[in-house]
């Protein structure tokens, strides 16, 4: 045992305090050095991002230490330890409710910082990095306040308890809770540079190119991770909660959900200011917007003014958010609103039939889409505020708009990729769509040879086809004529990540569409069948621990290796979960969970069979999704000044 | 890596519109965010149900000690349904109040019966948690959920209250406070005596 | 080209679905209510044991097989309260879930269109013959490189 029982609180508290006050010094270090250009002060920076460092990572460690021994002082440590969660479970249990999240959301944000330190080590002393560091700063004082203030994770408990519930049952029964929580928040806090770097660019009032470029990197990294969470949020969802779904619309998805696709706007965006130098302001908008959003998000999930499946906690947190969300929004409404028109530049978009074209109409798509669904989850709150009465916005609403939502963005994906820098012609694009839409067309008549119903369904096939056609001609000009460095660089890697998304998107459909679900009675020896397979209960497995009494049906399916759908009761919460068990394969899964009642001595067992078609894909396509973005955030091949930036127009005047 | 113009390009030409998009902006947020500061946290529990008034739906069941259930057979007086589970905590904190209710009922004039419905849990938790608490009036069986949908029970505890004529007159939801059954069903008798 | 396509999709839209089992029905009702114990998800989704109630009382009904999926919702809405359904209304306050999406994006699209006008308008003064023969010339001169290049960004 490292420390005695006990002294993991104050020694928690000490850090967290040490990382405060490191963060506060190199806030006003920050700007001071960066107002007065004192080279002698910034150069303090890189101690006072490690020591807010070093707290963050001293308070996770204490409360590490004090969930493995089990130091049940800690208020926190009544709340989620028990001497009954496996060790991986209860190492997870840190980040399963709210203090500790939040002590995880300082340490990867004070992460953050160092690692800008560390990169930008010799460019200190230029505003832009000055203050950006201000801003990393900044926030990060403001989560240090959160620890030691509304959601201290070393509370004192109450004395004399020796035991506790442990982490929500639904928190300690998958290998995902491991991965999960880490990668989503990467992504989540990882916006916060890109906004620090936004705030850099509209305090100083200029755009260096270069900071764009770096900022892109950052954006493009820590939306990759965003897009990893959230997909491996869906898998668990999917392994877990037995409803066969990956997305139910809650309001904690949601909440990653729109920053992510603001973030997606903006790594579209964002090459248009790369090879133009527009939109510079409104990439800063977005940037601010992501941020922002993610704060909302926060304080929406965890305040408890909307109720989720994942709001695992309550607290007193919201007020301080709520602030926080305001002056983020005001501070920056009013940057931008003071430098906006200064950093604006002065190109002009020749054609809507253009890259830069296709870009804007995918930034419009994608802010639609993101006000979407932030109007979806606060619309309860807004009907509550002015009618006082209360409704619920769910499912059926979200899909309804989202889907043609997400097909216009997939037909934007079949044409931006061939379509030229400037200008295109109309030969130019029959000649360079020809093929992907052959694609298309073939992705359509396999479907409906297969089968295939549902207009909705049906034409996301086709536009998959198309949007992948267009895809693959990208990669195969590529690697032709640059071998393997052909996949590398944000356009080539940009269309990996389309097939990722373009495999969720078909994927999505045809589960969505083609789902069908039965309940069976199992009687033990008795075969029955659904959908072209087999089912047989061959007998129960009861297993019982302090933790949870399991039991499982097995299942055999067409005879072979029987699966273990499974119901468990958590002492501790006195509830049920459900655990689903799947067979998976490439053309369908089948999902099986058991139903309550479950009565082992009858011999029999009702099971409720889903067959869901192309799951696998999902995760195929997250992992293409994943594989892109690293290849995307390799440089590409460079330019040369010289090549040109888009197809010669043979009429070159036109005016 | 950048063949774009300068980024110190500043455009005069330009009329400034940018004050004008950020106030807007600015403005819409703001009350926004006044629609959160003010939002009403979690949402209050209502005593309200479109059964009010109404005739009491469809009760038959069986009673967890023996016997068959049902609610129109009780006809002529006061019945009160508690929905309870025995994992529920508000359930047992609101249970010494229910006992003392059942006790008091039985020295009264005009009796009102208790039921509990018990959907989601085992006779034999059931049968223990009122062995060693206390109450011995029916228990009535909701395996299947088919009363608890038919009063558009969320979340136990709730307690109805039917009048002799098989009218829905209140709904609690949460736990019982003390006296406030009997307050209350005293009031309820007052007023709709009369009509039957 | 054209042709095909709307063959091939209106072939897969108009066929049979095939036969809908009970359990797809009971799924599609489901999927319409919402559970009463946890904001903002569906009995479809939710294990809770409000929803599993709920989902048993649909699985009767649909078993009985003598009312419609419209009316199955309406009896439930009737012992619950209206909140519990899913889908918002389109009249008064809540219309404007459905209203203000349509508006922002129309926003968006005509925002856009003043924009490319605008850019139309100022794109007055392009390149001349002189500026065009000059870059072909520094171009040809820079061997290896195809002037029509353009698949990298």
């Amino acid at each position: 045992m490292l420390f005695a029982s006990g002294i993991g609180g104050p020694l928690g508290r000490a850090s967290l305090l040490v990382g405060l006050i490191a963060a506060v010094f190199g806030m006003f270090a920050a700007i001071s050095g960066t107002r007065h250009n004192d080279a002698k002060v910034l150069r303090l920076l890189p101690r006072f991002a490690f020591l807010a460092c070093a707290g963050a990572v001293g308070a996770f460690a204490f409360m590490e230490t004090a969930l493995i021994n089990r130091d049940f002082s800690l208020a926190y440590v009544q709340k989620v330890g028990s001497w009954s969660t496996p060790a991986l479970f209860n190492f997870t249990a840190i980040w399963s409710a709210l203090e500790g999240s939040i002590l995880l959301w300082v340490l990867i944000l004070t992460l953050l910082t160092v690692s800008i330190v560390v990169k930008y080590r010799n460019k200190l002393n230029d505003p832009m990095v000055g203050w950006a560091m201000a801003t990393m700063f900044f926030v990060t004082i403001f989560f240090y306040l959160l620890t030691l203030g509304p959601a201290n994770p070393f509370g004192a408990g109450k004395p004399g308890v020796l035991d506790g519930p442990g982490p929500n049952p639904l928190l300690q029964n998958h290998i995902l809770v491991v991965f999960h929580p880490p990668i989503l928040y990467l992504g989540y806090v990882g916006m916060t540079v890109p906004f620090a770097f936004a705030m850099g660019a509209l305090i100083t009032g200029r755009v260096g190119e270069g900071w764009l470029v770096e900022t892109r990197r950052w954006a493009l990294i820590s939306w990759g991770f965003l897009t990893l969470g959230i997909i491996l949020g869906s898998w668990w969802s999917y392994e877990v909660l037995g409803w066969s779904g990956v997305w139910a619309w809650d309001p904690v998805e949601n909440a990653s959900f729109i920053p992510w696709l603001t973030a997606t706007a903006y790594i579209h965006s964002v090459l248009v200011q790369e090879r133009r130098g527009m939109l510079r302001v409104w990439n800063l908008s977005l940037l601010v917007s992501t941020f922002s959003l993610t704060i909302l998000g926060t304080f929406l999930t965890r305040s408890g003014v909307l109720n989720s499946v994942h709001a695992f906690s309550d607290s007193n947190i919201g007020p301080y958010l709520l602030t926080f969300f305001a002056i983020i929004v005001v501070v920056s409404v009013s940057l931008i609103g003071w430098r906006g028109d200064k950093l604006r530049a002065p190109g002009i978009i020749d054609s809507p039939l253009s890259r830069e074209g296709a870009f804007l109409a995918n930034n419009v798509i994608f802010s639609v889409f993101a006000f979407i669904v932030l109007l979806g989850t606060v619309f309860p709150l807004i009907v509550e505020a002015l009618q006082n009465r209360q409704l619920v916005v769910g499912e059926p609403f979200f899909d309804k708009l989202a889907v043609p939502t997400g097909l216009v963005l997939l037909f934007l994906m079949c044409i931006a990729p061939v379509l030229p820098w400037r200008k295109a012609s109309g030969e130019l694009l029959s000649q360079r769509l020809f093929w992907p839409a052959w694609a298309g067309i073939a992705a359509l008549a396999f479907s409906v040879v297969l089968g295939a119903t549902g207009f909705e369904a049906l034409l996301t096939f086709t536009l998959g086809g198309f949007a992948g056609g267009a895809a693959m001609r990208q990669l195969v000009l590529a690697t032709r004529r640059q071998g393997w460095r052909g996949l590398v660089g944000r356009a080539n890697g940009g269309m990996v990540v389309h097939i990722g998304v373009i495999l969720i998107a078909v994927a999505l459909a045809a589960s969505n569409s083609y789902t069908h679900s039965q309940e069976l009675s199992l009687k033990k020896g008795v075969v029955a069948s659904y959908g072209g397979h087999t089912f047989e209960l061959l007998g129960f497995r009861q297993t019982s621990d302090a933790r949870r009494s399991e039991i499982a049906a097995l299942v055999s399916i067409d005879g072979g290796q029987a699966y273990t759908p499974a119901v468990s009761k958590f002492k501790s919460m006195g509830s049920n979960i459900g655990t689903p068990s799947v067979k998976s394969s490439f053309a369908y899964d089948l999902y099986l969970t058991l139903e309550p009642p479950v009565k082992v001595s009858s011999d029999a067992a009702k099971i409720k069979v889903f067959i869901k078609p192309m799951v696998m894909w999902l995760w195929i396509g997250g992992g293409l999704m994943g594989i892109g973005t690293l290849l995307s955030a390799f440089p590409g091949r460079r330019r040369r000044p010289t090549d040109p930036t888009s197809a010669r127009v043979p009429e070159a005047v036109e005016a | 890596m950048s063949d774009t113009p300068s980024s110190e390009v500043v455009v005069a030409r330009k009329r400034p519109f940018a004050p004008y998009i950020a106030g807007a902006v600015g403005v819409v947020l703001l009350a926004f965010l006044a629609l959160l500061a003010f939002a009403n946290p979690g949402g209050t529990d209502s005593a309200e149900s479109p059964l009010l008034g109404k005739p009491a739906p469809e009760v038959k069941s069986t009673l967890i000690d023996g016997g068959n259930f049902d609610l129109a057979r009780r006809k002529g007086s006061w019945v009160v349904l508690n929905f309870f589970n025995s994992t529920c905590v508000p359930c047992r904190q609101e249970h010494p109040l229910l006992v003392k209710f059942a006790k008091e009922q039985q020295g009264s004039d005009d009796p009102v019966e208790l039921y509990t419905v018990v959907n989601d849990d085992s006779d034999a938790a059931v049968k223990a948690y009122f062995d060693t608490n206390g109450g011995d009036w029916g228990k009535v069986r909701d395996d299947d959920g088919a009363i608890s949908v038919a009063f558009g029970v969320a979340k136990v505890p709730e307690s109805w209250v039917i009048d002799p004529d098989g009218y829905v007159r209140m709904r609690v939801i949460g736990a019982l406070s003390e006296g406030f059954l009997t307050a209350r069903l005293d009031e309820l008798k007052r007023q709709y005596s009369g009509q039957s | 080209m054209a042709i095909l396509t709307v063959g091939l999709l209106a072939v897969g839209t108009t066929r049979d679905k095939g036969p809908m089992t009970q359990g797809d029905r009971i799924d599609a009702i489901t999927k319409r209510i919402a559970c009463p114990t946890c904001d903002g998800e569906s009995v479809y989704v939710s294990r809770a044991s409000a929803a599993e109630n709920i989902r048993k009382q649909v699985a009767r009904e649909v078993a009985a097989g003598t009312k419609t999926d419209t009316e199955i919702i309406g009896t439930i809405a009737d012992s619950f309260n209206a909140q519990i359904l899913l889908v918002p209304r389109a009249t008064g306050l809540d219309s404007l879930v459905w209203v203000l999406p349509i508006a922002v994006l129309v926003c968006a699209v005509a925002g856009l269109a003043v924009a490319f006008r605008k850019w139309r308008r100022q794109n007055t003064a392009g390149a001349t013959s002189d500026d065009i023969d000059l870059v072909n010339k520094l171009l040809a001169a820079d061997v290896g490189v195809d002037p029509t290049d353009d698949e990298n960004v």
